[in-house]
């Protein structure tokens, strides 16, 4: 029952970089998306090279870079930690965005030209009426990278971050016996479970 | 003399090296229909669009309603302050072929959501004003549908409502029936004759040769950007002048 206990407390670890990493890879994958978007060549290219980058490197080595890069650059590096979720932010960040551009892009151009004859300003056509069926359409992909992010997590014991697999991993060389990785993966399954019964809720929800 | 709603002057347009609007102008009077038909391609939406301030004209001038919307000022449209633009914008209604009503509002909240916002009515104010429209288009049922639950045609009167309450001075209308089945098209068309009988001042884009021989006071046959030839309803569809005007009535009477 120890093991239990045990992976108990990694599974909070893991449940911290979840969610610290969406709290703040969301909001900022919007940002992205307006880069993306921009009027400004300079702005475009770099947000658009930032984007190759996070896709075309493994996570596994972004997580290795925020780690050791800082040591070789300042000679002082972050705590594993901070590192997980920095590398975590900012990958996410990235698919988040492309995903706000594809149903910022997908919306019918009728919609912010039935807006604008009625005389709705910018922002409210924004707020009111571009931003809920943006949502509504990016929901099923968000999920989809809500999802793999939870297993993402995983990820962060390769700097020693002390999470769940990490303990799973521990306990495992420990007693010769694979079991605790095992009982680890019912708990990602069990994790990702709820989170796509959230999905399925919100997506009820927003149904019309 | 009749109030003058729209006075369009040489109006030009250009989609980069391609001239959509070559020389437009026309005028049309306080609670008269004009009808404006012409091949795909000729630049009969872009006028509508230019006048419903969804594109900016390159050259011309435009009044609504006594307001100078742009004026020609060596050779090119300068358009008057954002503010003056928005308050034109109010005096002008336009119905899409598309329908473009917002999917994720009822269609109470459709009709009601711009006059709140826009025009600051209250809440009580707004729905008894879309409770009326919808009776008069049969659609009071319908008022808590979402636009997904309704019929083409519905679609298309619910549209024409959420621009009627707004009380535009002109309503503009860009090929209402081109996405309906010719029954759809019959109940759509009405509620357009029943405004006009109301003396609603219009100005409909359309392909339904005797609808608009029927409701209109003036028609404008439209090709390449040009006005190739206007008129009494009854000479334009009936004995039209031009070659190309005989040409493109008879292609629809077959």
């Amino acid at each position: 029952m120890k093991l239990i206990e045990q992976l108990l407390s990694g599974t909070v670890t893991s449940i911290e970089v979840f969610f610290l990493t969406l709290i703040m890879a969301l909001p900022l994958g919007f940002l992205v998306a307006l880069g993306r978007m921009s009027k400004v060549k300079v702005v475009r290219v770099l947000v658009d090279t930032y984007i190759q980058i996070m896709r075309g490197t493994p996570l596994l080595l972004q997580l290795l870079f925020f780690y050791f890069a800082p040591y070789y650059i300042f000679n002082a590096s972050l705590p594993r930690f901070a590192s997980a979720i920095l590398a975590f932010v900012l990958n996410y960040a990235a698919y988040f965005g492309e995903i706000y551009r594809s149903g910022l892009q997908a919306l019918d151009n009728g919609q912010r030209e039935a807006a604008k004859v009625l005389g709705f300003s910018k922002s409210y056509t924004f707020i009111h009426i571009v931003l809920p069926q943006v949502v509504k359409n990016v929901l099923p992909s968000v999920g989809n990278e809500v999802i793999t992010l939870v297993k993402d997590t995983a990820l962060a014991s390769t700097i020693g971050v002390v999470e769940l697999f990490r303990i799973a991993q521990t306990a495992s060389s420990r007693e010769f016996s694979t079991m605790p990785i095992f009982i680890a993966g019912v708990f990602y399954f069990i994790m990702n479970y709820l989170v796509s019964r959230v999905f399925d809720l919100l997506e009820k929800k927003m149904q019309y | 003399m009749a109030e003058i709603m729209v006075k369009a002057e040489h109006i030009e347009k250009s989609f980069g090296s391609t001239e959509v609007l070559k020389d437009i102008s026309f005028t049309l009077e306080k609670g008269k229909v004009l009808s404006i038909i012409g091949p795909s391609g000729s630049g009969k939406s872009t006028l509508l669009r230019i006048i419903t301030q969804l594109e900016t004209a390159d050259g011309g001038s435009l009044t609504i309603d006594g307001d100078p919307l742009f004026k020609s000022e060596g050779g090119k449209a300068v358009y008057t302050s954002p503010k003056e633009m928005h308050s034109i914008m109010l005096k002008t209604g336009l119905v899409f072929q598309s329908f473009n009503l917002f999917p994720h509002f009822s269609v109470m909240r459709n009709i009601t959501e711009a006059q709140r916002a826009v025009l600051s009515r209250s809440k009580e104010e707004a729905e008894a004003r879309a409770i009326d429209v919808l009776k008069d288009m049969n659609l009071l049922d319908k008022a808590d549908s979402y636009p997904s639950q309704l019929s083409g045609g519905q679609k298309q009167r619910v549209s024409i409502a959420r621009a009627l309450v707004m009380d535009p001075k002109i309503l503009f209308f860009d090929e209402p029936t081109s996405a309906l089945d010719p029954e759809l098209t019959r109940q759509v068309l009405s509620v357009i004759k029943a405004l006009s009988e109301r003396d609603m001042t219009m100005v409909v884009v359309t392909h339904e040769m005797n609808f608009a021989r029927s409701i209109s006071d003036w028609a404008i046959f439209m090709e390449n950007g040009y006005i190739v030839e206007e008129g009494e309803p009854e000479v334009l569809f009936g004995n039209p002048k031009e070659e190309r005007t005989k040409a493109f009535i008879t292609s629809f009477k077959e």
